[in-house]
């Protein structure tokens, strides 16, 4: 990746001086052999909190003190109402996100004589988000001299503002929901530098159709530019057509690989369904033919069709007739007459994949994933799909599967037993905390990638994998320890000021220092208990007492008092 | 010698066999590819011949692939053509699912996972997942996981670690989803600080290699991480180190030709920086399939089946192209469209277990399959 990125966490954290003077390796050896004296065992934690952080924790980016306020004033059941009704434009969020500004640094840099461009080193705002697509073909155009960081400045806008919307957003749920469309839907923004031009567009189709209909959902993301480039349908002609995007659109998009019997035939009419009109699962033939479907789906880029004709400068989805294939074509045993009118084609697979039940069993089956538990019970799954096949025509279809996915009694039943993925912790800590995003370097991507988490920069087309067991690593675990401890630090780039001097009142004793920051992500319980053993184990006995700490040895106790709450169950968790 | 050590390197996307090794005299293969995704036989572009009695084809490495060339020359590596799953499936992720599982559907784990299961090795970090997640191969063991050696230590010279580190031994007594994690962390946190972590500078023990790796090439630290564990003597026996980016639906030639350079070079470092140590290691480079013999309009190619396995290591009798060549005529393609698979990868990862690493019965990790020797190894 090229943007720049801060330190890692260490040993390049903890060399330096402090402000205090003091250097930081004196400063870590005075409060190691604090630590040292005391370490003691501890008995496991009491889990108190759990139940009534469950909901929030799994509608939104995690609880925070007021929300636990308005969740309990008004019921989950209104907040969800209110989550789902909340208009896609939130006007603060929408300030936020134009008073954001995000580093843009490169060097000078020329192609040939004459044909240079001066450095840049300064903040920008993130533009790129709210511009129209077609102003950002010119990206692609490498007459025109520019530093790739320019290029691929689009993604990182959106990356950036991820973190923010993750944080900041009041309509939460969808911000949830959005990033789970991202992970199905997925596209590497910085695949290229058209995956990058086309992002912003890419990620507002999907916050805009996050609770909408499945079909419009899906129409949209088959002409959204950054999947037509990621995914390689742009250039898809006959012929041979290119099956990067069908086989994803079958396999990822809509029916899923557990429908995929390829291995058990490959003859089209013995796919059970195929004699009574519809195949209910796919071979190969199908993503042959889906792909034939899709010849011609490009961009309004501006490229070169054919002598004397171009593409449109739209930045949007554009039709090319005369590259589409337009012959007889049997998609799950349904046939397509020849010569039909543009788009007819992929847009009746679009059809036939969106209404099929096996779509609606792999899409509720990963939300349900999402929103709930690992491994849904398969009677949920069939519950929530025939209400997904039975509302496929409703304009809010998916708002729907998410109102019955958490009235279902499982729900409220099922423990929390989901690891928050990297992305997912991190928000939740700042969250909690109240931290101010302010995000000027986008470092924070490149921490979250060392945890295996790549920010919309996912290269295989499956998306994050969403199963607990494929984050509960040692690795992964060992990142969120060092995100826990330097998050709120200045080298991290996410957060305006020091924990100290957002503490609500200037303090030097332990429960003044840390008591703010527990209970403010664990609740009075778990934050107390999580104080308590930090103070357990720094062998400090008298809670209120003086401790005499230099400022960084404040900010110290601050951010191991996160740390110790962010390392719980209850924190972990969701 | 020491105890073998067996190092998976996989390549991601679906790689094209065919473009890495090409059969360069062949009339159908001409006829299917556009010039620039197929080795030429003269010019400047031309690939190294390899020497070989498989089958009377003018096999051509890439030019890119000229370090492995050498190693294939130097008799330190063979190539095994045409291998794959044997179930017809060109999806990605099914096809990776099946290839790492090597068993039936449903079966727990993945090969490496009951490899380790069945021989126990005694050492303190027997398997090595390069990277951030674990691999399908892994899967249902306990395998570390991690970029560099380094990333296992806790909280890496903070003043917290140790408290932390008592806190997570006592805080997450219950069978929860994260106990496990936890417990291999504290275990491999430990077990790293006694190795890489110098307690009097406070830093990290660095990793001097005795051949310089390649800049700007993602092989190059994931490699560098594998010999690192090899020498440190931790008992490693297997590593896997993943290599994305194969997938080349559109124009291939470039990009294709940057990953086989990539591929080429590092591994070459990898080797000469084992030293001494190469007759204890072997190194499998697969992928989950390979990719279809016409190219598509867009300069680039589908998924397909058949495709190359390379084994590298000085016991196996190198130079050499072995399996069966099935050829290219159509009447020869899997469905009309693909290189047929003639050798069943399992056979080739068999034969490196049974020979390399002494395991005498695989019928516990690769059920039902009874392998036929491809002959590696004399």
């Amino acid at each position: 990746m090229t943007f720049p990125h801060p330190s890692p966490p260490s040993p390049g954290a903890v060399q330096g001086r402090t402000r205090s003077g003091l250097s930081r390796r004196a400063f870590n050896q005075h409060l190691l052999a604090l630590t040292l004296a005391s370490v003691a065992p501890r008995p496991a934690l009491a889990l108190a909190d759990l139940q009534s952080d469950l909901w929030l924790n799994r509608l939104t980016f995690g609880a925070t003190p007021a929300l636990r306020a308005e969740g309990a004033a008004i019921g989950v059941t209104a907040w969800l109402e209110a989550q789902l009704a909340m208009p896609v434009g939130d006007p603060a969020l929408d300030q936020r996100l134009a008073d954001a500004r995000l580093l843009i640094r490169y060097p000078a840099g020329d192609d040939g004589p004459g044909r240079d461009w001066k450095a840049r080193d300064d903040m920008a705002p993130l533009g790129c988000l709210t511009r129209d697509p077609a102003e950002a073909v010119d990206l692609l155009d490498f007459e025109n001299l520019m530093d790739y960081a320019e290029r691929l400045r689009p993604a990182h806008e959106v990356i950036n503002a991820a973190l923010i919307r993750a944080v900041h957003a009041t309509a939460q749920l969808r911000e949830v929901v959005t990033q789970f469309w991202h992970d199905h839907f997925n596209v590497n923004a910085t695949k290229n530098e058209m995956t990058a031009a086309f992002f912003p567009s890419h990620d507002a189709l999907l916050r805009t159709h996050a609770f909408g209909n499945f079909r419009t959902l899906l129409g949209e993301v088959a002409r959204s530019p950054a999947m037509l480039y990621y995914l390689n349908n742009d250039d898809s002609r006959a012929s041979p057509a290119n099956e990067n995007f069908a086989r994803e659109l079958l396999e990822l998009h809509t029916l899923g690989a557990g429908n995929y019997i390829n291995d058990t035939t490959t003859s089209w009419h013995a796919v059970p369904g195929a004699a009574q009109g519809l195949a209910l699962a796919y071979i190969d033939q199908d993503v042959y033919e889906v792909a034939r479907a899709f010849t011609g789906w490009s961009v309004g880029d501006g490229r070169f069709v054919s002598d004397g004709v171009t593409a449109p400068q739209s930045g949007r989805f554009h039709y090319v007739e005369a590259w589409h294939d337009p012959y007889q074509k049997r998609v799950l045993a349904v046939e397509f007459a020849a010569n039909r009118a543009p788009m007819a084609d992929g847009d009746q697979v679009l059809d036939l994949l969106a209404t099929h039940p096996g779509t609606a069993h792999f899409i509720c089956r990963k939300l349900i994933r999402r929103l709930l538990a690992d491994d849904p019970d398969p009677a949920m799954v069939d519950r929530i799909a025939a209400l997904f096949l039975a509302q496929s025509a409703a304009p809010d279809q998916i708002a729907q599967v998410i109102r019955a996915v958490v009235s279902d009694p499982a729900f409220a039943a099922t423990p929390p037993h989901k690891l928050r993925r990297p992305f997912e912790f991190l928000a939740a800590l700042y969250r909690a905390t109240g931290a101010q995003m302010v995000i000027p370097e986008n470092g924070f991507a490149y921490q979250l990638g060392l945890a295996g988490w790549q920010q919309h920069e996912y290269g295989p087309p499956t998306g994050h994998p969403d199963r607990t067991d494929r984050w509960a690593s040692a690795t992964t675990l060992n990142r969120m320890v060092d995100a826990a401890l330097y998050a709120h630090e200045e080298w991290y780039g996410c957060t305006d000021r020091s924990l100290y001097d957002r503490l609500p009142e200037p303090a030097d004793t332990m429960a003044g220092l840390a008591l703010p920051w527990t209970v403010a992500m664990l609740g009075q319980t778990g934050g107390q208990a999580a104080m308590q053993a930090l103070a357990d184990a720094l062998g400090i006995a008298d809670l209120q007492q003086p401790l005499n700490l230099a400022a960084d040895e404040r900010q110290g106790i601050c951010a191991a008092a996160i740390a110790y709450a962010a390392l719980t169950q209850q924190f972990l968790l969701r | 010698m020491a105890e073998p050590v067996l190092v998976v390197v996989f390549l991601r996307g679906g790689a094209d066999g065919l473009g890495l090794v090409s059969p360069a005299s062949d009339p159908d293969f001409i006829a299917a590819r556009p010039e620039d995704l197929r080795v030429a036989r003269s010019g400047d572009s031309a690939g190294v011949k390899l020497a070989q009695d498989l089958a009377d084809v003018d096999f051509r490495f890439h030019p890119a692939a000229a370090p492995l060339a050498q190693l294939y020359a130097a008799g330190d590596m063979s190539l095994i053509h045409a291998c794959g799953l044997t179930e017809a499936t060109r999806s990605h992720f099914d096809a990776e699912a099946r290839i790492e599982r090597a068993a039936q559907s449903g079966s727990a784990g993945g090969w490496l996972g009951r490899w380790l299961a069945v021989t126990k090795p005694a050492g303190d970090l027997p398997a090595l997942a390069v990277g951030t997640s674990l691999p399908g191969s892994l899967r249902g063991s306990g395998a570390a996981v991690a970029a560099e050696l380094g990333d296992m230590l806790l909280a890496r010279g903070h003043w917290l670690a140790p408290s932390l580190r008592q806190r997570l031994s006592a805080g997450f007594g219950s069978h929860g989803p994260i106990d496990r994690p936890i417990q291999d962390l504290l275990h491999l946190s430990d077990l790293m600080a006694g190795r890489i972590w110098s307690e009097t500078s406070g830093e990290l023990k660095p990793y001097h290699p005795t051949q310089p790796y390649p800049d700007d090439n993602p092989l190059s630290q994931p490699l560098m991480t594998v010999a690192q564990a090899i020498k440190l003597g931790l008992g490693t026996r297997v590593a896997t180190v993943d290599f994305p980016g194969w997938d080349t639906h559109v124009r291939q030639a470039g990009p294709f030709g940057a990953l086989v350079g990539q591929l080429s070079s590092a591994l070459m470092a990898f080797w000469r920086d084992l030293g001494r140590l190469q007759p204890d290691v072997s190194v499998v480079v697969m992928s989950e399939f390979g990719r279809r013999l016409r190219a598509n309009a867009s300069g680039g190619t589908d998924h397909g089946r058949g495709n190359l396995m390379m084994v590298l290591g000085p016991q196996a009798r190198g130079g050499r192209m072995l399996g069966r060549w099935p050829g290219l005529a159509n009447d020869a393609l899997d469905e009309g469209a693909d290189l047929a698979v003639t050798t069943d990868y399992r056979a080739v990862l068999s034969e490196i277990l049974v020979r390399h690493m002494a395991t005498p019965d695989t019928a516990a990790i690769f059920p039902d399959f009874t392998a036929k020797l491809p002959g590696l190894w004399r």
